[in-house]
C-alpha cells in the first residue's frame, strides 16, 4: 500500500461513524449501504491482520505468514454470519434482514478497524493527545483483543489436533471441537491477563505514566476536517431521521 | 553501598495458608552478582518479585519483614513472551518502550537504547518484527529493553532459559559487566555450572527459607550435592566415592586430579 | 526384512514466505534410537517439528513418518503414530484436571475407556505425577505443567516422540525424571527426537545428535563422540556439557559422558593410582 497511512483516530473515525449511520439511516437502506461500505474496507489492499497482534505468544513455534486482504473480508463475514442464523430464529424475514444489516456493519467495521488499526500508533496518538499511557494501552488492547484471541486460538487447535482432535469433518465433530476449544482458550486468556498486567508493570506501565511519544503519527487539517464531517454527518442524520 | 535488603522476609501468596517464603534475609549490594538458587517451589521467583516490587502489590498475597531498595529496579521474567508489549512492530521500539513509559526525553531513550542494543548485539535485529522471533531472540530482546531502563537493581529469574550456548555465555559476560558497572544483579537460575564465573555469592532456598549462603564453592558442599544442587563436576566427584573437598569446575577438579 | 525407520527427511527444503529455513535436510530415525536435534537458535529445528507434526508440508521433498508420507496426512492422524511436545506446551493445557488433560489424546484417538484409563494411568505414573492427577493443571507451577504436557504425549503411545525444548524450567530432580521416563519408553521401541539445548540433559537421556546449521544437517554421529570434541562443537556455537568436558580433561577411559558413567570411571582410575 503506497501513500501515507491515515490517523488512528481517523480509523476511529470511520469504523464508528459507520455501525452509527446504519442504525440511524432508515433500513433496509441504510444498513445495506454502509455495510456495503464497511467490506469494501475490507478489500482495500494493506487492510491486513495486525502483526504483532499476538505479543510472542511462543506456543507452537512461530509461523509468520503473510494474510492477504481477502482473510478480512472473509473474517468479517464469517463473523457476521452467526448473527443473522439468530436473527432469523427470533424474527421474520424483514426484520431479520433490517437488524442483520446493522449488525453486520458493526462487526465489519470492528474487524476492518482491528486489521488496520495499528496498536503502537494508537497508543502514541494518544499519548500525543495527553492520555496516560496505561489508558491508551487498556484502549488499544481492547481493539487488538480480538485478533490476539485468534492468535491463540489457533495455537490451541493445533496443539489438540496433534493430539488426535480432528476440527473438520460431520456437524458433531466440529461442535466436539469448538466446546474442546472454549474453555481453553477463555482459562488460557485470563490466566495470561494476571501475567501480563504484572509483565507490563515490569515494563514501566505505571498507573499515572506520563510516556514520551516515540513517533506520534502524523495528523492533517484535511484528516481532522474529514473527521468533524463524519461527525457532522451522522448528527445531521439523527436530526433528519426524527425531525 | 546496599542496594536491596530483604529483613525476615515472610510471604503468602493469596488463598494459600503456607507461606512461599520463611523468614528470608538478604542483602545485594552495588556492584555485586547474587545468585539464588534452588529446588523448583523453594521461593527464588518469589524472592525476585519481592524484591521487585510486584509482590504483594501485584500479585496480591501478605508480606511480613521489610524490603528496602535504594535503586530503581527492573525484572527479566521467566516468561518474556509475557513481557514483550504488543505495541512495538520494531525491535528497537520494543527496547524503547520502557525508556518512553518513563517519560524520558527522545534522545535519552535514543542513547540507552542504543546502548542496551549494543551490549545483546541485536543489531542485525533492529527491525525484524519482535513477534517474529525465537524464543532465544525475545529473550535476548527483553533483557535489552530492561537494561535500556537503567535501573540500579537488576533481577534476573532464569534468563537463561531460552537461549542456545552462545548466548547463554553472553549473557554471562554481559551480567559480570553490569556488576562492574556498578549495578546490584540479583539472579535466581538452574544454571548451577555457570555461577562459578558469574556470582559473587550464592543463596541456597528451601522450601521458602535461606538453607545457606556463601560464595559459589557452596555448590561443591557435600550438603549441596545431595540437593541435587552441586555443579555437575561437584556432583560426579562425589558420586564416585572420592573425599571431599569437591572441586566446583573442572579446572578445579584437573588442579585436584595432580 | 529391512526395517521401516520410524522417522525419515528426505531432501526436505521448507521456506517461510521468502525465508529459506531448511535446505535439502535429510535423515532417518530408527524405532527405539534416542537422537538430539541441536543448533543454534534460529537453525530451523522448530519447523522440524511442525513438519513432522503435518502442520506444515515440506516444500520439496519428503517426510516419512513410517510409512506415512506426511503430505497426505493431516496433523490429527499423525498423532496415532506422533507424540508431540512443543516449546511452552504448558500453556496449551486445556482440561479441567490434569488427568483429564492426559487422557484427552487416548480418548480423541478412539481407544476403548479402559484402554484410556491404562494409558492415562501410566503417563502419570511414569512422570510421578500421580499425586497431582485431580489438580488444575493452572494451579501447579510451570515446571510441573511442563510434566503435564509430557505426560500428554506419554499416553498417546506413539511410535515416535517429538519433544520440543522439554528441559526448560526443570531443576536436576525434575529432568532426571524426564530422563527416566523417556529412557523406559525408549526400551519399548518408541523413538525419540528431541530439541535441546541442554547438552548435559541430552547426554543423560540420548545417543545420536543431529546439528542444524542454517537449516542443514552439518553433523550426524554418536553423542559419545560429538560431546567431548571441543573442536567440533564450536563451530556448531555449542559448548561440551562440564562431564564431557571433566571426562576429556582427566583423561578418563572411554571419555564417558553420562554422569553414572564418568563416576564410575574416576572411582576406577582413582582405585588404581598409586596413594600420595
Amino acid at each position: 500500500m503506497t501513500g501515507r497511512r491515515l490517523h488512528p483516530f481517523t480509523l476511529l473515525a470511520i469504523a464508528g461513524a459507520l455501525p452509527a449511520l446504519a442504525w440511524i439511516l432508515p433500513a433496509p437502506i441504510g444498513g445495506a449501504c454502509t455495510a456495503a461500505v464497511a467490506f469494501v474496507l475490507t478489500l482495500i489492499p494493506g487492510a491486513r491482520l495486525t502483526p504483532g497482534a499476538s505479543p510472542g505468544f511462543r506456543g507452537i513455534g512461530v509461523s509468520p505468514g503473510s494474510r492477504p486482504g481477502l482473510v478480512v473480508f472473509r473474517t468479517a463475514l464469517l463473523t457476521a454470519v452467526p448473527f443473522w442464523v439468530f436473527l432469523r430464529l427470533l424474527h421474520d424475514v424483514p426484520t431479520t434482514i433490517a437488524i442483520g444489516l446493522r449488525i453486520t456493519t458493526m462487526v465489519a467495521s470492528f474487524v476492518w478497524l482491528a486489521a488496520t488499526l495499528a496498536p503502537d500508533r494508537l497508543v502514541e496518538a494518544t499519548v500525543a493527545r495527553g492520555w496516560s499511557v496505561t489508558a491508551a494501552y487498556l484502549f488499544a488492547a481492547t481493539i487488538t483483543a480480538v485478533p490476539t484471541l485468534r492468535d491463540r486460538a489457533r495455537r490451541i487447535v493445533e496443539a489438540q489436533r496433534c493430539r488426535g482432535l480432528s476440527p473438520r469433518g460431520s456437524l458433531g465433530n466440529r461442535f466436539r471441537a469448538l466446546r474442546a476449544l472454549a474453555l481453553p482458550l477463555v482459562l488460557s486468556a485470563l490466566h495470561d491477563v494476571d501475567e501480563r498486567a504484572l509483565a507490563l508493570e515490569t515494563r514501566g506501565m505505571v498507573s499515572g505514566a506520563r510516556r514520551t511519544p516515540l513517533a506520534p503519527p502524523p495528523d492533517s487539517a484535511v484528516e481532522r476536517a474529514a473527521r468533524w464531517a463524519l461527525l457532522a454527518a451522522c448528527v445531521a442524520a439523527l436530526i433528519w431521521r426524527f425531525k | 553501598m546496599k542496594s536491596l535488603t530483604l529483613e525476615r522476609v515472610s510471604f503468602w501468596y493469596p488463598a494459600t495458608e503456607a507461606p512461599a517464603l520463611r523468614d528470608v534475609s538478604l542483602e545485594v549490594v552495588q556492584g555485586e552478582v547474587v545468585a539464588l538458587v534452588g529446588a523448583v517451589g523453594a521461593g527464588a521467583s518469589t524472592v525476585l518479585l519481592a524484591a521487585g516490587d510486584l509482590a504483594p502489590r501485584l500479585t496480591g498475597g501478605r508480606i511480613a519483614g521489610t524490603v528496602s531498595r535504594r535503586d530503581r529496579s527492573a525484572i527479566v521474567l521467566p516468561t518474556p513472551w509475557t513481557q514483550v508489549s504488543g505495541m512495538a512492530f520494531t525491535v528497537w521500539d520494543e527496547v524503547a518502550f520502557g525508556p518512553a513509559n518513563l517519560g524520558w526525553p527522545t534522545h535519552e531513550i535514543a542513547r540507552q537504547v542504543d546502548r542496551a542494543m549494543a551490549h545483546l548485539e541485536l543489531g542485525p535485529l533492529a527491525t525484524r518484527d519482535p513477534a517474529t522471533l525465537s524464543g532465544g531472540e525475545l529473550q535476548r530482546v527483553i533483557i535489552a529493553a530492561t537494561l535500556a531502563m537503567d535501573s540500579g537493581l537488576v533481577l534476573f529469574d532464569e534468563p537463561a532459559a531460552e537461549l542456545d550456548a552462545e548466548g547463554a555465555s553472553a549473557l554471562w559476560r554481559l551480567i559480570r559487566l553490569l556488576a562492574k558497572e556498578g549495578k546490584a544483579v540479583l539472579l535466581a537460575t538452574s544454571a548451577l555450572d555457570a555461577l562459578p564465573d558469574v556470582a559473587d555469592r550464592v543463596v541456597w532456598l528451601e522450601d521458602g527459607a535461606v538453607r545457606a549462603v556463601g560464595t559459589p564453592d557452596l555448590l561443591a558442599d557435600v550438603a549441596a550435592c545431595d540437593a541435587g544442587l552441586g555443579t555437575s563436576v561437584a556432583t560426579v566427584w562425589g558420586a564416585s566415592g572420592l573425599p571431599g573437598p569437591y572441586p566446583l569446575t573442572v579446572a578445579h577438579a584437573v588442579r585436584q586430579w595432580r | 526384512m529391512e526395517v521401516i525407520p520410524a522417522l525419515r527427511f528426505d531432501g526436505v527444503t521448507f521456506s517461510y514466505g521468502a525465508v529459506a529455513v531448511l535446505r535439502g535436510l535429510s535423515f532417518s530415525i530408527a524405532p527405539g534410537e534416542r537422537v538430539a536435534l541441536l543448533g543454534k537458535n534460529g537453525a530451523g529445528k522448530s519447523t522440524v517439528v511442525r513438519l513432522i507434526t503435518g502442520l506444515e508440508r515440506p516444500g520439496e521433498g519428503t517426510v516419512w513418518v513410517g510409512d506415512w508420507n506426511t503430505r497426505d496426512c493431516v496433523p490429527e492422524q499423525l498423532a496415532r503414530r506422533v507424540g508431540s511436545v512443543f516449546q511452552h506446551a504448558d500453556q496449551q493445557l486445556f482440561a479441567r484436571t490434569v488427568r483429564e488433560d492426559v487422557s484427552f489424546g487416548p480418548r480423541a484417538l478412539g481407544v476403548g475407556e479402559q484402554e484410556v484409563e491404562r494409558r492415562t494411568d501410566r503417563a502419570l505414573a511414569d512422570l510421578d505425577l500421580t499425586a497431582h492427577a485431580g489438580h488444575h493443571p493452572y494451579d501447579l507451577p510451570p515446571a510441573l505443567r511442563k510434566l503435564a504436557a509430557l505426560a500428554g504425549a506419554l499416553a498417546l503411545e506413539p511410535g515416535l516422540l517429538v519433544l520440543d525444548e522439554p528441559t526448560i524450567g526443570l531443576d536436576r530432580a525434575l529432568r532426571a525424571r524426564v530422563t527416566r521416563a523417556l529412557l523406559d519408553r525408549s526400551a519399548g521401541n518408541v523413538a525419540l527426537l528431541v530439541i535441546t539445548h541442554d547438552l548435559t540433559f541430552a547426554a543423560e537421556t540420548l545417543e545420536r545428535g543431529l546439528v542444524l546449521d542454517r537449516g542443514s544437517l552439518a553433523c550426524d554421529e554418536s553423542l559419545a563422540g560429538l560431546l567431548g570434541d571441543v573442536t567440533r562443537l564450536e563451530p556448531l556455537g555449542l559448548a561440551p556439557p562440564p562431564v564431557a568436558a571433566l571426562s576429556v580433561a582427566l583423561d578418563l577411559p572411554g571419555r564417558p559422558v553420562r554422569a553414572a558413567d564418568a563416576a564410575r570411571a574416576l572411582a576406577r582410575v582413582a582405585r588404581g593410582r598409586p596413594g600420595p
